[in-house]
């Protein structure tokens, strides 16, 4: 595992921000981290980074503790933080080069490809550029390392349509060569088009962790029936959610016959079914969607 | 790795620096010029004015610093120096609050935003998201001390030198206007119009002696810089310090704003009050006595009876203000930017 967190928790005092969080993230592999505000998602990334130290728990990179072992974890990420900061007078190529130093690498040869491609004049002081730009400078030198982690904290934000889709294309491209992605964001969408896993937070606590296709293959039922039906048959796939009486709402990614042989057995009123997805798990667990 | 932090830090510092330098060159060269009029033309003056009422240079001293003057004197240095020498003169060109101020400035307003206005930027996570151990960045600051403040020491030398080489030889200018003894007559001192009649007669003054105490040796500034140096890191050490576990610039800045007026004024006010005398001790500034290392007049202050070595003190307690940064900034939480 190039990314290893286990029961992973950050305390301020009594509050827990995270809670026990497990998880893992492979080579080539984009993992999506999803939940709304306050959901734990930033202090996750933070402690990753050692920018925290865990309250319990740890978090490896590379097999080297994010906080004990920093500076040699790191070594293996490429960080884009949510609240962009830069270093205001310098110029998008000073930047780069001066964290490229800082990382002991020199600075990519095709840098200035990688510029074109998302149209930044990097010899331009970064006080004088826009949002969207500044962040598109960020993207440059958290993409020009070829780190095999590579965090990124809602990085979509302030990007204008094409310039986030050649962000998710940069994405696809990474893994393509074995980079880890970890992508944090509030769009559901973005996350079902680059990410294999997903891992839901919701109050600190990791709620949901799955791969997207398995959501693609798994439905959302919800049957009413004209008087209460017999127990749910324990079938595999299938996770009954709170609904209401002579109601049920369910999960199920199993082979269908079998649940419909169940629920023609019942007296069923009304029937509907749809895919599952993304946007149903997380209305799940965060009772709303994006 | 660390030199690569303190290159851009030093590049980052460059106006600020040498603005802070050239503040500090120029005052003392203007220090220089104000030390010659003062003994060429205004000493001789108030001397001649003085014995017209049967008074010494030395009675009129002694009427001007006492009182709410004494406040003055105690800042420009007490009773250790004698105003009509021109190196003591020009020593108080280290101890000038002005002085102070510029060096308090350098010092607090740099290392109070070294680290705690990094996170407050949020440029603090940016360098931490490479593989730079927390100790490199308080190191990387602790080497941008070991070269500005030699730098500063350097501007405040050269400015000793230029302001030597612009007033020397000091030229003693009898003043005009003045009549004969025994006629009355009536003198003007800026405001104030004087009926004088009749004079005491002076002794002339030997001429080697007014040489000497006429004399510019710039050179002998030289071990007052060690001093400059020594609470430049001190209030530095410590400014940081506070830096290494705040996480807002202003703040940081208002302690140690406060901290360093407190003991300013506890230092002054020890002088003249018997009862702050006890605290002085307590303050950075007891220690910042580049005066007497200037002069030649020893390297320690007494607490409780015993000489204590300033420089040492100076240094210690910037080496333990650094020491504490290290500790508190590889321990504590980087939060969220402001």
């Amino acid at each position: 595992m190039l990314l290893q967190t286990r029961d992973l928790t950050k305390l301020y005092g009594t509050y827990r921000a995270l809670d026990a969080l497990t998880l893992a993230v492979e080579p080539g592999e984009v993992l999506g981290l999803l939940g709304p505000n306050g959901s734990g998602k930033t202090t996750a990334l933070r402690l990753m980074l050692g920018f925290l130290q865990p309250s319990a728990g740890t978090a490896t990179i590379a097999g080297h503790d994010c906080w004990r072992d920093g500076v040699a974890a790191r070594q293996h990420v490429a960080y884009l933080p949510g609240e962009l900061r830069l270093y205001e007078t310098m110029t998008g190529r000073q930047l780069v080069r001066f964290l490229s130093e800082l990382r002991g690498q020199p600075v990519r040869e095709d840098l200035e490809a990688l510029a074109r491609r998302f149209d930044i004049d990097v010899d331009r002081p970064l006080t004088t550029l826009s949002s969207g730009m500044k962040r598109k400078v960020a993207l440059l030198q958290v993409l020009a390392p070829r780190a095999p982690l590579v965090v990124m904290d809602e990085p979509t934000n302030a990007l204008d349509p094409t310039m986030r889709e050649a962000l998710l294309e940069q994405v696809r491209l990474a893994r393509g060569r074995g980079q880890a992605v970890l992508f944090s964001s509030h769009v559901l969408a973005e996350v079902e088009a680059v990410c294999d896993r997903v891992a839901i937070l919701n109050r600190g606590r990791l709620v949901h962790l799955g791969r997207l296709t398995d959501l693609a293959e798994g439905r959302l039922v919800v049957a009413r029936f004209d008087r209460q039906p017999e127990a749910v048959p324990a079938l595999a796939g299938l996770t009954v959610l709170p609904g209401e009486p002579h109601a049920l709402k369910l999960e199920y990614t199993g082979p269908l016959p079998a649940l419909l042989d169940w629920l023609s057995r019942q007296p069923l009123r009304e029937l509907r079914m749809e895919p599952l997805g993304l946007r149903g798990v997380y209305a799940r667990h965060h009772g709303a969607e994006e | 790795m660390t030199w690569i932090l303190v290159r851009k830090l030093l590049w980052d510092l460059r106006w600020p620096l040498l603005v802070i330098a050239l503040l500090l060159l120029a005052f003392q060269v203007l220090w220089a010029v104000i030390t010659a009029r003062v003994l060429g033309e205004l000493a001789p003056f108030f001397t001649r004015l003085a014995s017209f009422g049967g008074f010494t240079r030395q009675d009129i001293e002694a009427q001007v610093f006492s009182g709410p003057g004494q406040l003055v004197k105690s800042i420009i240095g007490g009773d250790a120096i004698q105003l009509d020498h021109a190196m003591d003169m020009l020593s108080i060109g280290y101890v000038h609050p002005l002085v102070q101020l510029i060096l308090c400035i350098w010092a607090i307003g740099r290392a109070a935003g070294a680290i705690s206005g990094e996170v407050e930027r949020g440029t603090m996570e940016l360098l931490l998201a490479q593989p730079l151990a927390r100790y490199r960045v308080v190191m990387a600051h602790l080497l941008v001390d070991c070269v500005a403040i030699p730098a500063l020491c350097l501007a405040l030398l050269v400015g000793n030198f230029v302001g030597a080489s612009v007033i020397t030889p000091i030229r003693i200018q009898e003043p005009a206007g003045f009549k004969t003894p025994d006629a009355l007559y009536s003198v003007e001192v800026g405001l104030f119009k004087f009926e004088m009649k009749g004079a005491i007669v002076l002794p002339p003054e030997d001429e080697e002696y007014i040489a000497e105490r006429l004399a510019v040796r710039p050179w002998e500034f030289a071990p007052g810089l060690a001093l400059v140096a020594g609470l430049l890191f001190a209030i530095s050490g410590a400014t940081m310090w506070l830096s290494a576990a705040g996480r807002s610039r202003m703040r940081v800045l208002g302690v140690a704003i406060l901290v360093a007026l407190v003991m300013f004024l506890v230092n002054v006010l020890g002088q003249m009050w018997d009862v702050m005398a006890p605290l002085r001790p307590l303050t950075l500034f007891y220690y910042y006595n580049a005066q007497a290392a200037v002069l030649g007049q020893g390297w320690t202050v007494p607490v409780a009876g015993l000489p204590v070595p300033t420089l040492p003190v100076l240094v210690g307690v910037g080496v333990l203000g650094y020491a504490m940064a290290f500790r508190i900034f590889t321990r504590r939480d980087l939060p969220a930017p402001l």
